[in-house]
């Protein structure tokens, strides 16, 4: 598989950094784009461009460490801050828009009554991409 | 987009990758430009919307707690000779240092000690001499009372010591005597201090960079006719380490620092062993002669003078107060472990070579070409041996970072002078790496005159230096003193018999300098005056300026004017003019274009031309048979000034040129014109570019029509 274009989602987890070096690896040896996309999910109750200044400060503050890191690592990426009411959507529009062959997505290590949980985003983004979708599921705890 | 349109886009019927407008209803006005927009994107299935938070100067602007912080990114030059200068600038200076890294730039005792110990510790590779220098008008024999005299000014210091301690306690946030002084005596003995400590510091760097350069003709005679220009650029060396910031300065500083203590400290070691064991090396002799020897008697007069010329070991000490805000947490003792250290290292360095120098018999040179500490190496280790050679390496460079403690002070207490308006206020601008390099740049310039003014010698120098310490000194004492007085603390009568001491000290040690040395104090008697009406006058006008701009109240409302009085200066009819005319038009009804022709026929041939191009907008044609521009304009524009209330706006149509080089192709008739009008009142000039590249633009509409 050839890839040209990485959406890597990120949520501002700590399995961000694991993340955005596991795309920089992929994309090397095919000299492939990256897009690191953060999605703040905004509530029914708010209009969906509603300014939330301390989320739109995180989302900055998590491309922006993203960026640093894919700097660190020899690559210059692209960063994309998104307002949607459900990330998976965004995601799975920005990936069809840009034209992504493959989705990059974050997991951070959760558990719902001891089994590991794969939330919405992952689950929804899985059955509705239009192209390669690959869950970085961070290492569980020791 | 009407409401309708954006219902269509809302239920996702619209492409995806064509951006959707949010309604105009929102109470956003989404037409003001701004750093950050919104663009709104149908998604594929039906309701799925997303905001595209567009950002077209990411790079240059961040977010965080809801505002913009500028990156370094907007320091980044555009041209390609800006780029080179950056590329340069960065080289010499280094990277721009965020704000909040200046806790990064604050020095710790040992660093302290390194940047702040220079001046003070380098006056011992002068101090015994300067002494010796006065002894010597009463012959060779007069020079053994420079060992007395070295313990008197020895004792002064451990009163300043004590004193200065106190003042770095009662003064956490620095601006030493000036500051003292100003709170607990007033503002004109404020000024007094400050004129006298920017004196001090401009006299730190010129006696410390002299003496290097006497340190290194100590062993490359021939340098020593060229000492004002290795002079001038030692300083300029030092300044630019210190644009730099304070931290990288110290660390640089550090290493000559602690080579001069160590080198100095086995060249007194070395000398008191063979002394006490009975083995006196021979004296080495200047290497230019020893003069006529001095006839005069020895008096009080004559102590009295050595005493204030040895007591140049004095200066530098208030350093450590007058910076207290440079050192890390906690600031208070960290500034006062570097007091004690550094006066410490001073007192055992100045005892021990004055008695090494005294019970050798080494005299100074009169032809200032070999210093004392020179002389002594030579005799303790030998001449032409390898301890003579590194003596003078260390001390040669320790003086030359000696300047330091002025770069250190100066531009902090030129800031603190210029936060309380009685300096310019670029002194108070903190530069690129954090340090204020407007004051690091004044000082350089400065100083570097004052070494050309009196070249170069260190003997003409030291008494303008000594006695404006001195003044602040006595004034910082006089401060504390009354401070002591007014306050209720444990041991006062100790503290105020300490303070009172102190201050008759030092305020008879002023006027003992000024009586004895007044062919050389005259300058710093002259320009401390000068300098204090200068802060005063300074302050006046920021006062006027103050007045002249203040609110009467926070919420005075912004007043609405009528449109102006528009005034088109039009040289000939061409894209430039046009956009200036179409821009005016845009700010009021009230335009009128004015042409000034040097012959009436292409007057009468421009008022056809332009009856074309804008029939709607009066022409004033005026002939100007003396072929002046500027000259009838202006008078125009006060005659159209008396006939209408309005304020008067001048639009200017400029042609931007692509290459800077381009600029000199032109006459540059609308830079003229902005600057005879830039003081001119009740008059607002626009200036209308019109770029270069705009013209293909141009082209292209035009091929589309």
């Amino acid at each position: 598989m050839q890839l040209k274009r990485i959406l890597v989602s990120i949520g501002g987890a700590s399995v961000d950094p694991d993340v955005i070096r596991l795309a920089t690896t992929l994309a090397k040896p095919a000299k492939a784009e990256i897009i690191a996309v953060h999605v703040i999910e905004v509530r029914w109750n708010l209009p969906l461009d509603a300014v939330l200044e301390a989320e739109l400060d995180h989302g900055e503050e998590v491309l922006g460490a993203a960026a640093k890191i894919a700097e660190q690592a020899g690559q210059k990426i692209e960063t994309e801050l998104l307002q949607a009411r459900d990330a998976a959507a965004a995601i799975i529009d920005t990936a069809r828009e840009r034209k992504a062959d493959l989705i990059l997505l974050a997991m951070p290590y959760r558990t719902r009554l001891g089994r590991v949980y794969v939330g919405k985003t992952v689950q929804n983004v899985y059955v509705g991409a239009p192209c390669a979708v690959l869950a970085y599921r961070q290492e569980a705890p020791q | 987009m009407t409401q309708a349109a954006w219902s269509a886009r809302e239920h996702g019927r619209a492409s995806i990758r064509e951006p959707v407008r949010t309604p105009p209803d929102d109470g956003h006005d989404r037409n003001i430009p701004s750093l950050e927009k919104r663009e709104w994107h149908a998604g594929h299935k039906p309701g799925d919307r997303t905001v595209r938070i567009v950002r077209p100067g990411a790079k240059m602007f961040r977010r965080a707690d809801g505002q913009w912080i500028a990156t370094e990114n907007v320091l980044e030059p555009t041209g390609a000779v800006g780029r080179v200068w950056s590329g340069v600038r960065r080289a010499l200076v280094g990277r721009p240092l965020e704000l909040g890294a200046e806790e990064g730039q604050r020095v710790s005792p040992l660093t302290g000690l390194a940047v702040l110990a220079p001046s003070n510790v380098s006056s011992s590779a002068y101090a015994t001499e300067e002494a010796m220098r006065a002894l010597a008008i009463a012959g060779a024999a007069a020079l053994a009372l420079a060992q007395p005299i070295a313990l008197a000014v020895v004792a002064v210091l451990a009163l300043i010591v004590v004193s200065e301690s106190r003042v770095i306690r009662a003064y956490p946030n620095g601006g030493g005597s000036y500051l003292v002084a100003r709170t607990d005596l007033g503002i004109g003995p404020g000024l007094v201090a400050a004129a006298a400590l920017l004196v001090d510091y401009i006299l730190t760097v010129a006696v410390s960079a002299a003496a290097g350069v006497i340190a290194i003709s100590s062993v490359l005679p021939q340098l020593a006719e060229h000492r004002v220009a290795i002079g001038v650029g030692l300083i300029a060396l030092v300044a630019l380490s210190h644009i730099r910031g304070v931290r990288e300065a110290g660390l640089l500083f550090a290493g000559p620092t602690y080579a001069y203590i160590a080198a100095i400290v086995a060249l007194i070691g070395v000398g008191v062993v063979r002394v006490m064991s009975g083995n006196i090396p021979a004296a080495a002799l200047p290497q230019s002669g020893l003069g006529t020897p001095g006839l005069e008697a020895v008096g009080i007069l004559l102590l009295v003078r050595a005493f204030s010329a040895g007591a140049v070991a004095l200066t530098g000490s208030e350093a450590a107060a007058n910076v207290v805000p440079a050192f890390k947490e906690p600031q208070v003792r960290n500034a006062t472990v570097t007091l004690m250290l550094m006066t410490g290292s001073l007192a055992v360095m100045f005892l021990g070579l004055t008695f090494l120098a005294v019970r050798i018999g080494v005299v100074p040179d009169p032809a200032e070409v070999e210093s004392v500490n020179s002389m002594l190496a030579r005799s303790v280790f030998g001449d032409g041996s390898a301890g003579h050679l590194v003596v003078q390496l260390t001390t040669a460079l320790f003086l030359l970072i000696a300047a330091n403690t002025g770069f250190s002070g100066f531009p902090r207490l030129a800031a603190v002078l210029a936060n309380d308006r009685f300096m310019p206020r670029h002194f108070a601008d903190m530069g690129s790496r954090l340090s204020h390099s407007f004051g690091i740049i004044a000082l350089a310039v400065i100083a570097g005159a004052v070494i050309v003014m009196f070249g170069g010698s260190v003997n003409a120098l030291v008494p303008l230096y000594t006695i404006a310490v001195f003044l602040s000194f006595s004034l910082s004492q006089a401060g504390m003193l009354r401070r002591t007085i007014r306050g209720n603390e444990r041991a006062k009568p100790v503290w105020t018999a300490l303070h009172a001491t102190g201050a008759v000290i030092m305020g008879s040690l002023v006027v003992a300098i000024a009586v004895t040395r007044i062919s050389q104090a005259w300058f710093a008697l002259l320009l401390m005056p000068l300098l204090v009406a200068l802060l005063y006058g300074v302050r006046r006008h920021y006062r006027d300026v103050e007045d002249a701009l203040t609110l009467s109240a926070p919420s005075a409302a912004i007043p609405t004017l009528q449109p102006p009085a528009v005034i088109v200066p039009v040289g000939r009819i061409d894209r430039a003019a046009v956009q200036a005319v179409a821009f005016a038009r845009s700010i009021s009804d009230t335009v009128k274009a004015v042409h000034i022709s040097t012959s009436r026929e292409s007057g009468a041939e421009f008022g056809r031309r332009w009856k074309v191009l804008a029939p709607d907008i009066d022409l004033d044609l005026i002939d100007s048979p003396y072929r002046s521009l500027l000259a009838p304009l202006l008078k125009y524009i006060d005659a159209i000034d008396k006939s209408d209330d309005r304020p008067i706006t001048v639009v200017i149509a400029e042609f931007v040129p692509r290459h800077w080089w381009e600029w000199l192709l032109h006459s540059q008739t609308a830079t003229r014109l902005k600057a005879a009008l830039l003081f001119r009142p009740n008059t607002i000039v626009i200036d209308v570019p019109y770029h270069f590249e705009d013209t293909a633009d141009l082209a292209r509409e035009g091929t589309k029509r």
